[in-house]
């Protein structure tokens, strides 16, 4: 414990050596599972003034095109806005029959549409690229719903598919195109989307978690407080100072947290906690119990002793309906014949201050009265929280949480579990945003800037990759677990590190890094 | 009312009332199944056969004894007991509604009294007994102390750590996992938290009478609308045998329920 003095947190005397952090909004748990979902869909080109003739035809002849929702991909594109790739793809019709069409191997001839009386000099290749900046390509539907010799004779019964003059000009193509299946959460996913797959729109919803519009005011009111509010850098550093003062004392490996409650734009520090998981028990004489460095009393974890610090504050100015219905409760224990030594369960549940920033905070009756649990109030945290904290989080309510630095092998927050350039990203749990459980709140990791750029360059890598990464990861799981376990543990696991923390050797910053925090 | 309803840490009403929600008979969700395919091995465990199973029911009992002084009391009926050695360390109830603190779990309140007078280590050595299955949170904080094993009575469907939604105590982690074994006295377990909701409920509508009551006499209104308590809170008491956790085990399980 002592090896552990070095500073985790980085100095509260030195802010002007912190580089410049900023809020990350994390992933959730659906968004990393189906975000980079893919579908293949039909699409085909034809000249733009048939367009909403074969859209009506798509719609009235293929059945069960609302079982999936493509809203968030163009109708319509030019041809000049898709990709490459797309362009390019083969004809899937000329495969199918393989035989060559006569007209195809002579550059010019004289023909008649079968069903018109009107000879003309076609090339049907050739004028795609000599005199029709007018075709459209339509998205038809997935793939799944009609079978590629059932769509083209479907398509074949309309113009300008059927035999007319156009059929000439235009011969059907139906190429298969793979197309993201589910709508971007972010202006610049759909760029890239548009840019890799089809045209893709962005319309400002996210399925799987917070609307983006609440996601930027809260960002908002974070990066930008009011004169008189307390923004998140400031609470940060009041988390960090809490950590300092608790690791000083010998109670704690770094972790600090701030509890916050922002009611139009002004706000109250509720509570103020670092870690204290070496505190004796009352059990132990002065004794601690670790068997390592970084284990210790679990109730120690800085959440848990804010989240407790929240509760007695509660109790403390609760009408006397609420606190009356506290002590029937708790006389309840004595019903049940548990025991009430106040002083061991206070130093087992450690939510009283121990330093003399969190009596400050904890002295303060700044909470109202008779407010649910942690019902909407902003957690601040030096660390990704662990599994348990998450689920106390959950449990309590809260509504927002922003964390510095991601703990890869033990936090219970981030949703990511693949490999970026900076390393496995965590275990993927995402509990803050689970439909599973009955409570989701937003989260942000706060990171430096140049980071942020680091780890986007890494995460724009095409959605194939993404399922790659996650076999791999499988297969490695499969084989061998700790083999797995190795590759976390390296020092680059930890994406945020502020630069005052490098300092420390490998050794333990590899060892922190399998602390739960 | 609404602070006892939404703490409670276990809520398995519909573990049986309607089979096609009851989350036994979905497959776990996927936290980490891509990552962690060891993990199902460990799931059909949770209702597997419990080696010396009497023994255990012994400890099963004191757990649900306390859960039925919680009940009496107008407490979530939770209960938990912690032994060492064939000896009781620490027992717990619910006790988020005395300290207004929502993690204030049974498990915590159990650890709590053991900590006052044994070291923590001794908690390698030592088994949980608890009604309904611990929660994600006690889960992952069971894990981190390092108990030895867990035996629970019914699945927590809400917010299960160890298979009722995720499987805190056998994924892929730091420290080591620990055995869970689920389904002893289930139906008792899951009746008391049946006759916690109606009691509640019946307690609430008493309330609303009351206060009907009082807002016709005040108004001189012909009788307000009765207010009745909700069907799906009636007492029921038909409880469907464990289907099965994991789909692979549905065969075997559906012949014979456990607990
Ligand atoms: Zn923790
Ligand atoms: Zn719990």
């Amino acid at each position: 414990m002592a090896a552990r003095a070095d500073s985790k947190a980085p100095s509260p005397t030195e802010p002007a050596e912190l580089p410049v952090r900023q809020m990350i909004h994390l992933k959730t748990k659906e968004e990393c599972r189906l975000g980079n979902e893919t579908i293949q869909v039909w699409a085909v080109e034809m000249p733009s003034k048939h367009a909403e003739g074969i859209l009506k035809v798509v719609k009235d002849r293929i059945e069960g095109q609302d079982a999936v929702d493509l809203q968030h991909l163009r109708r319509f594109a030019k041809p000049k806005s898709l990709p490459k790739h797309v362009l390019g793809k083969r004809d899937l019709i000329k495969e199918m029959y393989a035989i060559p069409r006569a007209w195809e191997s002579t550059p010019l001839s004289v023909m008649q549409a079968p069903s018109t009386a009107v000879w003309e000099y076609s090339v049907p290749a050739k004028p795609r690229i000599n005199h029709k900046p007018q075709t459209l390509y339509l998205l038809i539907c997935g793939t799944n719903l009609i079978s590629l010799s059932e769509l083209h004779n479907l398509l074949l019964e309309y113009a300008p598919f059927c035999s007319s003059a156009d059929s000439w000009a235009y011969p059907l193509e139906i190429k298969e195109v793979t197309v993201p299946r589910q709508a971007p959460t972010s202006p610049a996913q759909a760029d890239m989307w548009t840019d890799n797959y089809w045209p893709t729109f962005y319309r400002k919803t996210n399925p799987f978690g917070a609307h983006p519009a609440t996601i930027a005011k809260a960002e908002e009111d974070l990066s930008h407080p009011g004169y008189e509010s307390v923004g998140v850098e400031e609470a940060m550093i009041l988390a960090e100072r809490a950590a300092h003062e608790t690791q000083a004392m010998g109670y704690g490996v770094g972790p600090g947290c701030t509890i916050i409650e922002r009611v139009d734009n002004k706000a109250e520090i509720l509570a103020v906690a670092g870690d204290a998981r070496h505190k004796a028990l009352p059990s132990t004489a002065g004794m601690t119990d670790a068997q390592d460095a970084c284990s210790g009393n679990v109730m120690g974890h800085a959440v848990m002793r804010a989240i407790g610090m929240i509760g007695r504050k509660r109790l403390r100015v609760a009408s006397h309906p609420v606190s009356s219905k506290a002590a029937k409760a708790e006389r309840t224990f004595e019903n049940c014949g548990l025991d009430h030594d106040e002083k061991a369960r206070d130093g087992f549940f450690l939510d009283l201050p121990v330093t003399p920033l969190e009596e400050e905070y904890f002295a303060q009756d700044n909470i109202k009265p008779d407010g649910y649990l942690c019902l909407r109030l902003e957690v601040f945290l030096t660390h990704e929280p662990c599994i348990m904290c998450s689920m106390a989080l959950v449990h309590s309510r809260v509504g927002k949480v922003i964390f510095s630095e991601r703990m890869t092998q033990t936090g219970g927050l981030t949703a990511e579990m693949v490999s970026n350039d900076t390393g496995p990203v965590g275990l993927g749990y995402g509990l803050c945003w689970r439909k599973e459980l009955n409570w989701q709140f937003m989260c942000w990791e706060y990171a430096q800037q140049e980071e942020e750029k680091a780890g986007k360059a890494g995460k724009a890598i095409p959605v194939g990759n993404v399922d790659h990464h996650q076999a791999t990861s499988t297969a490695s799981a499969n084989t061998n677990p700790d083999q797995h376990l190795a590759l976390t543990s390296a020092p680059t696991s930890a994406p945020a590190k502020p630069t005052a923390m490098l300092s420390d050797d490998n050794a333990n910053v590899s060892s922190f890094a399998s602390t739960h925090v | 009312m609404a602070i006892s309803e939404q703490t409670s840490i276990p809520s398995t009403p519909p573990i049986t009332s309607n089979p096609t929600t009851s989350t036994t008979t979905s497959p776990p969700p996927d936290c980490h199944d891509s990552l962690m395919p060891s993990q199902f091995p460990a799931v059909p465990a949770v209702f597997g056969p419990v080696p010396n199973r009497a023994y255990h029911e012994g400890f099963m009992r004191k757990a649900i004894e306390m859960a039925e002084l919680a009940l009496a009391s107008d407490e979530t009926p939770v209960g938990c007991v912690f032994v060492h050695n064939g000896e009781v360390i620490g027992r717990g109830i619910n006790g988020t509604n005395a300290s207004l603190n929502g993690t204030r779990h049974a498990e915590f309140v159990g650890l709590a009294e053991i900590m006052a007078k044994h070291p923590q280590r001794i908690l390698t050595q030592t088994d949980l007994y608890v009604t309904v299955e611990p929660c994600i949170m006690c889960a992952s904080a069971l894990r981190q102390y390092g108990i030895r094993a867990v035996y629970f009575g019914c699945l927590n469907d809400r917010f299960g750590g160890c298979g009722g939604v995720m499987q805190i105590h056998a994924d892929r982690g730091v420290d080591p996992p620990y055995p869970v074994y689920g389904g002893l006295f289930r139906e008792e377990a899951i009746m008391l938290l049946r006759r916690f909701y109606v009691q509640e409920n019946e307690k609430g509508w008493r309330q609303a009478m009351k206060t009907a009551r009082e807002v016709s006499l005040t108004k001189r209104l012909f009788a307000a609308p009765e207010p009745k308590p909700k069907k799906n809170r009636e007492l029921k008491t038909e409880i469907l045998p464990v289907t099965n956790v994991n789909p692979t085990a549905n065969l075997t399980r559906t012949s014979t329920p456990a607990g």
